[in-house]
C-alpha cells in the first residue's frame, strides 16, 4: 500500500470519527441547555475538550452558545469544526477512491452534498441536525464494516479512528472532572448526578455503564468506566487494546518490540491495563490524561515517520494530504 | 406520443423522428413508451439523476483557485441515444479497421517508415506533427500494440451516415461518465429497460484490465497501474474511478521509481515491480530525462525502462501523431496502404490548408467552413464560419496564411439531433458519439459510447467546455423481425 494511501485512510477515519464525537458532544449539551437550574453553563467546557481555547479565542469574540456552536460546527477557521472535518473527509476519500467500497464513497459523498447544500446555520443546532450527523457517521462505519476488506488499509482506518476516540473520550472526562471537581478532594462528596449523567451520555456510555456496575454513579466510577473498561468501546483502555491489535497486524510482531513503535503502543497498552483507577486518581487524573495526550502525539508521529511519508513526497509542490491537528 | 406532440427536427437527421410525430419504425416502441412517460415526470427524473451523480462523484473540477466551488456533474440529459444493434455492428467493424491500420501505420513511421519512402505522406508532414516522438524511434512496443484505448469522435451527417470527425488516440476521456450515466439510467428508468433489450456495458473495466495486463508477456501476474497528474486534475474522478473498477493502484508519479532497469513502486510494505502503467499523462509528462525536464508528473528514468522492454505504457507514446488533424485527412490513404481496403467508415470532408488549391479555396469560403488548429482540441483554436464576425475571419485568414501546415478546414456539418432538455422543453439538440476501443491480444468496442449533446439550442459543439453535456448510449438489441425494418 502507497504511503499516503494509509495516510488518507488514516485521517478518512479519524476524521470521521471527530465528527461523530463532536455531534454527540453538542446533542448532550443542547439537551442540557434546556433543563433548568444546571450549576454550569453547557457549552464553554466544549471547547476545552476539544482542546481549542486558544484558536477560538483568536477568532471569537465572546464565549455566547450562539459562537461556541458556530466555531464547532461550522466554522472554516476552525480546522476541527464539523463541516471542515466533513470537506477533510471527503477531500481524504477523493484521494483514495480507488481503494475504498463503492458504498463507503457515495455514503461520505452523499453526507457531504448534503451539508454543503445546507444553509449556514444561525443559532444553535436542532437535536435532529446533531443527530442526522452522528448517524451518517455510523452508517459510514456500518459500511465500512459490512464491505471492506480487513487488510492492511482497514488497519490504518482503525488506527485513525481509535487515536482519535481515546483522545476524545479522555479529553471530555477530562474537562468535566476539572469542571466539576476543581478542587480533586471532593471524591465522593456531594455530587451532581445529573452532570455525571451526562458526562457519560457524551462518550454514549450511559447505559453501558448502568449494566456494568449495578451502582450508583460516583466521579471515580464514571472515571474508572471511560478509562479503563475493557468491554466499553469508547473507553481509552478498550481504544488502545484495538490500536495495538491493528499495528501488530501490519508490523510483522517477529521483533516487534524492537521497533520504537511497537514498544511504544506496548507500554500504552500495558500501563492503561495494568494501573488501577485509586493509583490514577493519586498520580492526579488531570496528569494521567495529559501523559495519555502525550503518547497519543507521540504514537501518532511515529506512525507519520514510519508509514506515511512517501521518501519522494518532497517532490511535490502541493502536498496532497489535508492533515487537521 | 404526448411529450413528443409538438417536437420538430430541425437541421439535421433526426435520430428519434423522420417526421413531426413519426417516429423512425425501428424505435417505436420505445419512442412511444418515453413518450407516455410525459415532460413533468422526465424533468423530475432528471433533476433526481443530476443529484445522483453528483452524489456518486461523477464530478470535474473546473481549474480555478477555489478546490470546493468548481467541482461540476457533466450535465446529463435523461433521453437516450438510440442505436440499432445492426448500425453498431456496422460502425464496429469499421472501427476495428481504422485502428488496425493506425496501429500499422505508426509502427511503419516509428520504424522502416514505408509510407513516407513510398510518397504517400510527406516526410515533414509527420515530423511536424505536434504529437511525433523521436524518442519513439525504433522502439516495438509489446504484441506491437500502440493504441490500447482509443476514443474516436463520429457523428451523422445530414442523410444520417456515420463518419469519423476526429481520431482520439492519446489518452481519451469520459469513458466513467458512459458508464456511471447507465447506471443513473437504470435508476431513474428500470421500466424502459425491462421493455427493451439495451446492450450491457458494465464490462469495461474487465476488457480494460484484460487489455492491460496482455501488454505485459514477460509475466503470469502482471502489476498494472493507473498514473495520474493528482487529484487536482480535472480529470481526477475518471482515473480513481476506473482504478477502483479495476481494482489497481492509482499512483502519481512521486509514488514510482526507476532501479535495476524496472519500474517500482513505493509502499508501506517495501517496494513492488510494475509492469503496465496506464496513464493519464500527457507524452510529455511521462519522464524529465526525456520529455520536458521540468515535469513533476513523471517518473524519471521511465523511457530507459519502456525501451529496454520491461514496463508497458499504455497508450504508447507517440501516438499522438496519428490523431494529428492533418494526418487525420490521410487515413482513407492509410486504410489502403496497409490493408489494400477500402474504408469502411468515412471521414468528413477535409481541407488541407497545407495544398494550394484547398488553402485558395478554403480562404475564399471562410464564412462556410469550420476551421480547426490541428492540434488543438476540446473546442478551442477552432473557427465556425458562419458564426463568425469578418474581424474573427480576418484574423484567421491571416493565422492560416501565416502556417497553413497548422490547419484544416470542413465544411459546416449539421450534426444529427436526438430529442432532449433544453430550457425545460423536449428539444432536438446535436450530438455526437465517442465509442470506447481496446486493443491488447483482442480487441474490444464497447457498445454505444458517451454522446456528447450541445445543450444550448442550435449550437453545434459539443465539448464540455461549450455548454456540452451528455447522454446515455442505447445499442438495442433488435429482434430478427425488427432487422428488416429500414431505419
Amino acid at each position: 500500500m502507497l504511503g499516503r494511501v494509509a495516510e488518507s485512510l488514516y485521517w478518512m477515519f479519524r476524521n470521521i470519527e471527530r465528527i461523530e464525537n463532536l455531534s454527540r458532544f453538542l446533542e448532550v449539551s443542547s439537551a442540557m441547555d434546556l433543563d433548568s437550574g444546571m450549576a454550569v453553563e453547557p457549552w464553554t467546557p466544549l471547547i476545552d475538550a476539544c482542546g481549542d481555547r486558544e484558536l477560538f479565542q483568536l477568532v471569537k469574540g465572546s464565549f455566547s452558545a450562539e459562537e461556541i456552536v458556530d466555531f464547532l460546527v461550522q466554522s472554516k477557521n476552525n480546522p476541527s469544526s464539523i463541516r471542515s472535518c466533513l470537506n477533510l473527509a471527503r477531500e481524504n476519500a477523493r484521494q483514495i477512491r480507488e481503494v475504498l467500497s463503492n458504498e463507503m464513497w457515495e455514503h461520505l459523498n452523499t453526507m457531504y452534498w448534503r451539508l454543503k447544500n445546507e444553509r449556514p446555520m444561525t443559532g444553535l443546532p436542532s437535536q435532529e441536525w446533531l443527530l442526522r450527523v452522528r448517524q451518517d457517521c455510523q452508517l459510514f462505519y456500518g459500511i465500512a464494516d459490512v464491505c471492506f476488506s480487513r487488510g492492511l488499509g482497514w488497519q490504518f482506518c482503525q488506527l485513525g479512528r481509535l487515536v482519535e476516540r481515546a483522545d476524545k473520550t479522555a479529553r471530555i472526562l477530562d474537562v468535566k472532572y476539572f469542571l466539576l471537581l476543581p478542587h480533586g478532594e471532593t471524591v465522593g462528596g456531594v455530587v451532581d448526578q445529573l452532570q455525571w449523567i451526562a458526562v457519560l451520555k457524551t462518550a454514549g456510555g450511559y447505559q453501558m455503564f448502568r449494566q456494568s456496575r449495578q451502582l450508583s454513579i460516583t466521579p471515580k466510577g464514571v472515571a474508572q468506566f471511560l478509562l479503563l473498561d475493557p468491554n466499553f468501546p469508547r473507553s481509552v483502555r478498550f481504544c488502545l487494546d484495538g490500536i495495538h491489535q491493528s499495528l501488530s497486524k501490519i508490523d510483522p510482531p517477529q521483533g516487534a518490540s524492537e521497533k520504537p513503535l511497537g514498544r511504544h503502543v506496548g507500554m500504552m497498552q500495558a500501563r492503561w491495563t495494568y494501573t488501577d483507577i485509586a493509583e490514577i486518581i493519586e498520580y492526579g487524573l488531570h496528569e494521567s490524561i495529559d501523559r495519555l495526550q502525550q503518547d497519543l502525539n507521540g504514537l501518532h508521529n511515529q506512525l507519520e515517520r514510519v508509514y506515511f511519508q512517501t521518501p519522494q513526497s518532497f517532490l511535490s509542490p502541493r502536498s496532497s494530504i489535508q492533515r487537521t491537528s | 406520443m404526448l411529450m413528443f406532440s409538438n417536437y420538430t427536427p430541425q437541421g439535421g437527421f433526426d435520430e428519434y423522428f423522420a417526421a413531426p410525430n413519426q417516429p423512425r419504425s425501428c424505435f417505436e416502441p420505445l419512442i412511444s413508451s418515453l413518450g407516455h412517460l410525459g415532460l413533468e415526470e422526465i424533468s423530475r427524473s432528471h433533476r433526481a439523476a443530476e443529484t445522483l451523480l453528483q452524489q456518486v462523484g461523477a464530478t470535474f473540477q473546473l481549474y480555478s483557485g477555489d478546490t470546493d466551488s468548481g467541482e461540476r456533474i457533466l450535465p446529463f440529459d435523461p433521453l437516450p441515444r438510440l442505436i440499432t444493434a445492426r448500425d453498431w455492428a456496422w460502425l464496429e467493424a469499421g472501427l476495428i479497421q481504422r485502428l488496425q491500420a493506425i496501429d500499422l501505420f505508426l509502427g511503419d513511421i516509428y520504424g522502416d517508415q514505408h509510407i513516407i519512402n513510398d510518397g504517400v505522406i510527406p516526410r515533414d508532414y509527420i515530423e511536424t506533427s505536434q504529437g511525433w516522438r523521436p524518442a519513439m524511434v525504433g522502439i516495438t512496443p509489446p504484441l506491437e500494440r500502440w493504441c490500447h484505448v482509443a476514443g474516436l469522435d463520429l457523428i451523422r451527417d445530414e442523410e444520417g451516415a456515420w463518419k469519423v470527425l476526429e481520431d482520439n488516440l492519446r489518452c481519451p476521456s469520459g469513458v466513467a461518465y458512459y458508464l456511471e450515466n447507465r447506471r443513473v439510467m437504470k435508476r431513474m428508468f428500470p421500466s424502459l429497460f425491462h421493455s427493451r433489450t439495451v446492450q450491457a456495458i458494465d464490462d469495461y473495466p474487465s476488457y480494460l484490465l484484460q487489455t492491460l495486463q496482455d501488454l505485459a508477456p514477460w509475466t503470469e501476474t502482471p502489476k498494472v497501474v493507473v498514473l495520474t497528474p493528482g487529484s487536482f486534475n480535472s480529470a481526477y474522478f475518471e482515473h480513481s474511478y476506473l482504478a477502483q473498477q479495476m481494482g489497481v493502484e492509482l499512483v502519481e508519479g512521486r509514488d514510482l521509481f526507476c532501479e535495476d532497469g524496472r519500474v517500482w513502486l513505493n509502499s508501506t510494505n517495501g517496494s513492488q515491480i510494475v509492469d503496465v502503467i496506464y496513464r493519464r499523462i500527457d507524452d510529455e509528462f511521462l519522464d524529465p530525462a526525456c520529455f520536458r525536464p521540468d515535469s513533476l508528473l513523471g517518473v524519471r528514468g521511465l523511457m530507459d525502462v519502456y525501451r529496454q522492454g520491461h514496463v508497458s505504457i499504455a497508450n504508447a507514446p507517440g501516438t499522438g501523431v496519428a490523431d494529428d488533424k492533418l494526418i487525420y485527412t490521410y487515413i482513407p490513404e492509410i486504410i489502403d496502404f496497409y490493408l489494400k481496403e477500402k474504408p469502411k467508415l468515412k471521414n468528413v470532408t477535409t481541407y488541407r490548408c497545407s495544398r494550394a488549391e484547398d488553402l485558395d479555396y478554403v480562404l475564399a469560403n471562410l464564412d462556410k467552413l469550420v476551421i480547426k488548429s490541428v492540434s488543438e482540441a476540446g473546442g478551442y483554436g477552432m473557427l465556425i464560419g458562419p458564426h463568425a464576425t469578418t474581424k474573427e475571419q480576418e484574423e484567421f485568414s491571416h493565422r492560416i496564411r501565416t502556417n497553413p501546415r497548422n490547419f484544416i478546414a470542413q465544411p459546416t456539418l449539421y450534426l444529427s439531433t436526438v430529442p432532449s432538455i433544453s430550457h425545460g422543453e423536449i428539444y432536438p439538440c446535436h450530438v455526437d458519439l465517442r465509442p470506447y476501443c481496446l486493443r491488447g491480444r483482442q480487441q474490444w468496442i464497447s457498445p454505444g459510447g458517451l454522446t456528447r449533446v450541445a445543450l444550448r439550442r442550435n449550437s453545434l459543439v459539443v465539448n464540455s467546455s461549450q455548454g456540452g453535456g451528455c447522454k446515455d448510449t442505447w445499442v438495442i438489441q433488435d429482434d430478427v423481425s425488427s432487422v428488416a425494418v429500414p431505419c
